[in-house]
């Protein structure tokens, strides 16, 4: 069994049911320049850290969260619903991180 | 809900046929009969209340088990007509979806003293009477199986999976049961 990972919904899972999407970055507007959407769906930071990531609990809740993870440690620091608050409410646009 | 009637010709014979009952002291493994699931999909931000989804079980304890935000399983040992699915279908309109897994999943029972070690062979769910309550269910992997598990007693199990891997699942618990088979 290998790390495990917080899910809000679920508790702690191994990696194994979960399936990693990469970088949590904010969504260019739909009218923004190519450039910016060029970034957004192509280019990555190779960050060494802390940062977010989208994961989906794929053999769990099946929800999409975000994941504060160390890329040097593999330490967790987070994990929340990608668009629910903690108490279940449906996170509104302008709230997300 | 379609008018196509297509749940008992598509399985004509059960999963787990020739899957005979494993039984000794310490551990107790039995396929169930597939009679009905229904899952239940509705809005995560949402959730429908246990009162409202109970009405609509056969009304067996744990007859409505959670499956994240927002999903629910309804499952009972009885066969529904198409009927009786229609009216249950209906009766979860507006706030949420069913659907009619009967033929899609298959539930196992597990029990005896043994059984949280046999299950925590195959997942990382802490399965402590005092974590994982009567009542308490989640989806976790069985091994490399995505299973539904429900706590129906102090020492006893249903784990639902899909209809395909039952049989592999079945060889993995009976497997993993077998040093408490032995006497
Ligand atoms: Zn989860």
């Amino acid at each position: 069994m290998a790390s495990l990972v917080p899910c809000p919904h679920c508790g702690a899972r191994p990696k194994e049911e979960f399936t990693i999407r990469g970088a949590a970055l904010a969504r260019p507007r739909a009218d923004a320049e190519p450039a910016a959407w060029m970034d957004y769906v192509y280019l990555r930071d190779n960050p060494r850290g802390r940062y977010e990531e989208h994961w989906h609990h794929t053999a769990g809740c099946r929800r999409w969260l975000v994941v504060t993870r160390d890329t040097a440690t593999h330490e967790i620091a987070a994990s929340r619903d990608a668009s629910l608050d903690t108490v279940g409410v449906k996170r509104t646009e302008g709230a997300r991180s | 809900m379609s008018d196509l009637r297509i749940t008992r010709p598509l399985t004509p014979q059960p999963a787990l046929r020739g899957c005979t009952r494993l039984v000794s002291r310490a551990i107790r493994l039995e396929a169930l009969p597939e009679g009905h699931v229904i899952q239940v999909l509705g809005t995560p931000h949402a959730p429908l209340a246990m009162e409202r989804l109970a009405p609509l079980s056969d009304g067996a304890p744990q007859a409505v088990r959670a499956a994240g935000p927002g999903q629910w399983f309804i499952v009972g040992d009885r066969a529904k007509t198409h009927a009786e699915l229609g009216d249950i279908l209906a009766a979860l309109q507006p706030e949420a979806f069913g659907v009619d897994q009967s033929a899609g999943r298959v539930r196992i029972r597990a029990s005896g003293p043994m059984v949280e070690r046999m299950l925590a062979k195959g997942t990382a769910v802490d399965l402590a009477l005092t974590r994982f309550p009567v009542g308490e269910a989640t989806t976790t992997l069985v091994g490399h199986i995505a299973a539904h598990v429900t706590r129906i007693g102090d020492e006893a199990f249903e784990i639902m999976v899909l209809r395909g891997f039952a049989q592999s699942l079945w060889d993995d618990l009976a497997r993993m049961s077998a040093e408490f088979l032995e006497d």
